[in-house]
């Protein structure tokens, strides 16, 4: 949760809210792949992480889920001989390879108009920016943010072309390729294809670079230092696929415009100053990850269909990206009336209806006060 | 048993398939090392005096690559090449300096590689090509490899494939973007294909000798191991000056790197020449580390790190590369012990 320090009353809404929802809709919950050669791992409301935990089958997770109400259930996207054994001793087998796009990534234009800097000291909340609690002059600040149509938008799209180089350029199937909404401002995408398990950190972080747009040399295009500054030498392999089909695209080259690309290079000013100018150009196209996700092959990361405890919405399953609307299908908490304190003014839309809330008291359906609650920005009355 | 006919008779065969050339090129091929197995020859006839002019040839080739640190290039008919592999082997392991069996094993496979990639561009025969595709790369390394059906002269490797042996590379041409990568796979001209086994084939080579057994030595050759060892055990027996000190993960790599006679990247280099001269290292300590490299030369070697001491031209002295940096260059293995520090130099200091 965002909030640091919930109410008492606050609390246990949510943990009921959780414990319902655990009850009700246990047939969301995705059993991995594999399930016996994984570590699972749990948080606690008001506790710790505890890890290093093993399930033979959906049964045992679901056995924990509705006895312990954990705010945040995690599985381990590594597959080991001995899961529940320390980190060191775990023998590790492979892993699926896994992507996060999340809104911070973004640099979205309209994060500002919907982030709240809430004070972790004194409680305080404001809508602009700043280092210091104007209320109590402390600097721990916790940033929490309700996504709009728009951030929604544009994670979507960024999930395609996540998707559009992993099956264009990496030749991963369709059907190996799973997305998942993360329950609060992102996606997650899962490759099972098993070709990849075996992969260690190194080659992951090569994969991470390639769909970043990170490290381009000049020389892949075929722009070469030279002893009068530069020339121009196509590379043998062509510029026909992947990123070099995407440069020349922009750049509006083909490997029969020798003279176009050493007039280009010129007029940016010779090779450092192209140099410069491309590796930008690359990094502009390529696709905002997180890259430590997709490094880390230890990990344990948010399991499907259990619920996020900083929105109270559920790691969803998205069958279709274009239709899937996360703050309607991934919004699976209860409707019955809550006595609320609102702290911050707050526009929402969740399972189809709009809250335009001041701060003020009010009723709220369970899943919206459950979803501020997490958020930081209510609480219980 | 006649060693020569038998031998003759199995080459023969061989040669159906792939040209006796091809064996002389590539006498670690299963083929090869199957006859060796299966012929059950007794190592007396190693004594043989026809035998002479291949002991003498392969303690020489040995000589060449561990004192002069390049490959021996001269190739032979099949026959020959043959058995100066086999008998390399036994004197490289009877030798039994670990440093001269992975510097041999290395030069051995930059030297198949050498072959390999000439084949690969000039062969015109297609049905050759894919042969010496599958019988190297498939056959020993599980390891598939195609013909491109557009650009005969390039090839294609799975992604993941590619992955799993490029990130042995330090240089940024490796990273997968600069590749040309399209539907799983990456496309390679021969020089870059052929790189991505060189370890493999090392290591092939490294085991090949490792898993050896023989009980005596035939005379001619023991003859010859004994002068090899005389010559070569002072070169190695140098003081190994880094293993107990706690040096920072990037530099232990780089070291362990050194030791096992791989190449280091130029980067991998600057870093563990600054570190060691920033350490309190001579320039001549600095400079024997690497000694091992394969492609070592005295005089080179010391003058850059002179230059990088800032003891010869500009007078700069080189600091030591920030772990940003290095991580940029591949070269950074962080660690718990790493955490809050920007530059290795801070490694293990306030402890
Ligand atoms: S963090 Fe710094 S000291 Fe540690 S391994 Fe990386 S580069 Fe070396
Ligand atoms: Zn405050
Ligand atoms: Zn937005």
């Amino acid at each position: 949760m965002i909030n640091t320090n919930p109410t008492e009353k606050s609390l246990s809404i949510v943990k009921s809210a959780f414990r319902e929802y655990y009850f009700k809709h246990s047939k969301n919950i995705e059993a991995p792949l594999r399930i016996e050669e994984r570590e699972f791992g749990y948080m606690q409301f008001g506790s710790g992480m505890v890890r290093h935990i093993v399930f033979r089958n959906v049964g045992e997770i679901l056995a924990v889920l509705v006895r312990d109400i954990p705010s945040d259930v995690y599985c381990s996207n590594a597959y080991y001989v001995f899961p529940s054994y320390p980190m060191q001793e775990k023998q590790w087998k492979g892993a699926d390879l896994i992507f996060d796009i999340d809104s911070k990534d973004l640099c979205l234009s309209c994060e500002p108009t919907h982030s709240y800097f809430i004070c972790i000291n004194c409680g305080k909340i404001s809508e602009s920016k700043s280092e210091i609690c104007l209320s109590c002059n402390t600097r721990r600040i916790n940033r929490t943010s309700i996504p709009c149509n728009k951030c929604i938008h544009t994670l979507k799209k960024e999930v395609e072309r996540l998707i559009d180089l992993l099956s264009g350029d990496l030749g991963i199937k369709e059907d190996a390729i799973q997305i998942y909404f993360s329950g609060n401002n992102g996606f997650h995408v899962h490759i099972s294809d098993t070709e990849f398990h075996k992969l260690g950190s190194q080659a992951r972080a090569d994969i991470v670079g390639y769909l970043m747009g990170n490290s381009v040399m000049v020389e892949s295009i075929g722009v070469r230092k030279g002893p009068e500054g530069f020339f121009i030498k196509f590379p043998k392999s062509g510029l026909a696929y992947g990123w070099r089909k995407r440069i020349a695209c922009e750049l509006g080259i083909s490997q029969s415009s020798i003279l176009k690309l050493s007039k280009m290079v010129q007029q940016k000013g010779g090779y450092d100053e192209f140099r410069t100018e491309l590796i930008k150009t690359v990094r502009d196209l390529g696709v905002r990850i997180d890259p430590h996700v997709t490094i880390d092959i230890h990990r344990v990361f948010r399991m499907a269909g259990t619920l996020n405890s900083k929105s109270g919405l559920t790691k969803k399953r998205c069958h279709d990206l274009k239709s899937f609307d996360p703050l309607n299908d991934a919004c699976l908490l209860g409707d019955k009336e809550i006595d609320m304190e609102i702290k911050a003014r707050v526009k929402l839309r969740l399972k189809g209806q709009i809250f335009n809330l001041k701060k003020q008291n009010t009723r709220l359906p369970m899943y919206a006060a459950v979803y501020l609650i997490c958020k930081g920005l209510a609480s219980a009355n | 048993m006649y060693f020569y006919s038998s031998l003759g008779y199995l080459l023969w065969i061989l040669s159906i398939k792939l040209g006796t050339g091809d064996l002389a090129k590539y006498p670690f091929l299963n083929e090869a090392s199957n006859y060796i197995r299966d012929t059950h020859f007794d190592f007396e006839e190693l004594n043989r005096p026809e035998i002479e002019h291949i002991i003498y040839r392969a303690a020489k080739k040995i000589d060449v690559e561990i004192t002069k640190g390049i490959i021996y290039e001269e190739l032979e008919k099949y026959e020959v090449e043959i058995l100066t592999f086999l008998i390399t082997l036994i004197m490289v392991k009877s030798i039994g300096l670990e440093l001269v069996l992975k510097k041999h094993s290395l030069l051995e496979a930059i030297r198949a590689e050498k072959f390999l990639i000439e084949d690969l561009k000039r062969e015109k025969n297609q049905q050759k090509r894919r042969l010496l595709l599958f019988k190297i790369f498939e056959d020993l390394f599980k390891f598939k490899v195609d013909i491109d059906s557009e650009n005969h002269q390039l090839f294609k490797v799975k992604v993941t494939d590619y992955l799993e042996r490029a990130v042995q590379f330090h240089e940024q041409e490796w990273k997968l973007i600069n590749r040309l990568v399209h539907k799983g796979y990456v496309y390679l001209d021969a020089d870059e294909t052929v790189r991505l086994i060189r370890s493999e084939l090392s290591t092939l080579i490294y085991n090949r000798v490792k898993s050896m057994t023989f009980s005596s030595l035939p005379k001619a050759i023991k003859s010859r191991v004994d002068e090899l060892s005389i010559k070569f055990k002072p070169m190695y027996e140098v003081r190994r000056i880094y293993t107990t000190t706690d040096y920072p993960p990037c530099i232990k790599h780089a070291l362990d790197v050194m030791a096992i006679g791989e190449n280091l990247s130029h980067s991998g280099r600057v870093m563990l020449a600054t570190y060691m001269l920033a350490i309190g290292k001579s320039v001549e300590e600095v400079s024997a580390l690497f000694h091992k490299a394969p492609d070592y030369n005295e005089e080179t070697t010391r003058y850059q790190v002179e230059h990088l001491a800032g003891s010869r031209g500009s007078r700069i002295k080189y600091s030591v590369p920030s772990c940003k940096k290095l991580l940029n260059e591949n070269l950074c293995f962080a660690t718990e012990k790493c955490n809050g520090i920007i530059n290795p130099i801070q490694f293990g200091r306030n402890k």
